[in-house]
């Protein structure tokens, strides 16, 4: 009887190994609380290479467009210093696309995020519980790269002030 | 002993099954069949799958909402080949437009997709998605994933004047009167305009 105990706990526990080896099982997403430093990016742009190198699609130079894709409902990511993105699904309390401006007001800033990071199949996510600390834009690649794309900077800026 | 000898078997034949399983999922080739478009974009790869439409934070987090947020979360992809969570950032339309407008109406609904993951896998871990064609599960007919800009129009419509809807998106407006198109402050904005126009 004690034999095929054994046996049955061996065979459960290879089992479910093989399953979670696969991604079968559906675990619950282990939380741990973070305090996280790094630029509020765009997703997006940043993966995807569409506007430009990683260098040009952040700070003040991709803040209009960043802007842009914020509204548009494009997942907002913390980018920290070591490289690793964060995907935001909630921003102090709030859905991450809800239509209000918090999530407009913080892009390209340089914030200390506070909350809960959960990692699932290799992405980063992060329920921000508060904005700890908000630097403002600080990188200002604007000066090198100019606006990216340059049509998010009006072509005749000074003749519309 | 006889027992413990028929549970090896069964245990056995349930490894093998299994250990077939995973090496199916590890070796499917996502993009056989895909129409999708890969604009050229980073590492992109055309990508059709059937899965299960999710709201993100109710999957990783256990915080659910009713349908799937509203349009207010955003959604994702649990891949019915080998369960794995697709992180969406983008539908189909080139306006800077996310996905969870063309993903809400499948809320928790089996789909089939297509489109491309994009990225450095090995930089960044995995890829991410941009769904371009869905359809319901035993549907013929895909639809185009555009339908962002229709759903904001209905949103703002107070916001007139011409051209695109992110030129004239009042919450993209309201942050560019308070700090300039870099975010900076508009002395920032002058300067460059001074120095490039």
């Amino acid at each position: 009887m004690k034999i095929r105990s054994k046996l049955l706990c061996i065979f459960s526990g290879v089992a479910l190994s093989t399953l979670s080896g696969a991604g079968m099982v559906m675990a619950a997403t282990e939380a741990k609380p973070v305090e996280i430093k790094g630029e509020i990016i765009d997703t997006w742009c940043y993966l995807s290479g569409v506007m430009g190198g990683e260098d040009a699609v952040v700070g003040s130079a991709h803040h209009t467009c960043a802007l842009w894709c914020a509204a548009g409902g494009i997942p907002v990511g913390v980018l920290d210093e070591d490289g690793q993105i964060y995907m935001v699904l909630k921003l102090k309390g709030e859905d991450a696309i809800a239509k209000t401006d918090n999530i407009m007001e913080i892009q390209s800033d340089q914030i200390t995020a506070k909350g809960m990071h959960y990692v699932r199949d290799g992405v980063n996510y992060l329920v921000v519980e508060d904005v700890i600390a908000n630097e403002g834009i600080t990188n200002l690649n604007h000066e090198d790269y100019g606006s990216v794309p340059p049509n998010s900077f009006p072509k005749n800026y000074l003749g519309n002030q | 002993m006889q027992s413990i000898l028929k549970g090896l078997t069964l245990g056995t034949s349930l490894l093998s099954a299994l250990a077939l399983s995973s090496v199916t999922a590890f070796a499917a080739d996502f993009s056989k069949g895909s129409k999708a478009k890969d604009f050229g974009l980073n590492e992109a790869v055309q990508s059709t799958f059937s899965a299960k439409v999710v709201d993100l934070l109710c999957e990783v987090a256990g915080n659910c909402a009713d349908n799937c947020g509203d349009g207010n979360r955003q959604l994702g992809l649990l891949r019915d080949a080998d369960n794995k969570l697709i992180a969406v950032l983008k539908n189909g339309q080139f306006s800077f437009n996310g996905a969870a407008e063309d993903l809400l109406p499948y809320c928790n609904k089996k789909v089939d997709v297509d489109g491309i993951m994009v990225g450095d896998a090995e930089e960044h871990n995995t890829q991410f998605y941009m769904v371009q064609f869905i359809r319901e599960e035993g549907a013929s007919e895909w639809s185009k994933t555009n339908r962002w800009t229709k759903a904001w129009a209905a949103r703002n419509k107070d916001a007139k004047g011409k051209g695109p809807w992110f030129r004239r998106d009042p919450r993209v407006l309201k942050q560019i009167e308070a700090s300039g198109y870099f975010g900076v402050g508009k002395e920032a904005d002058i300067k460059y305009a001074k120095e490039n126009q």
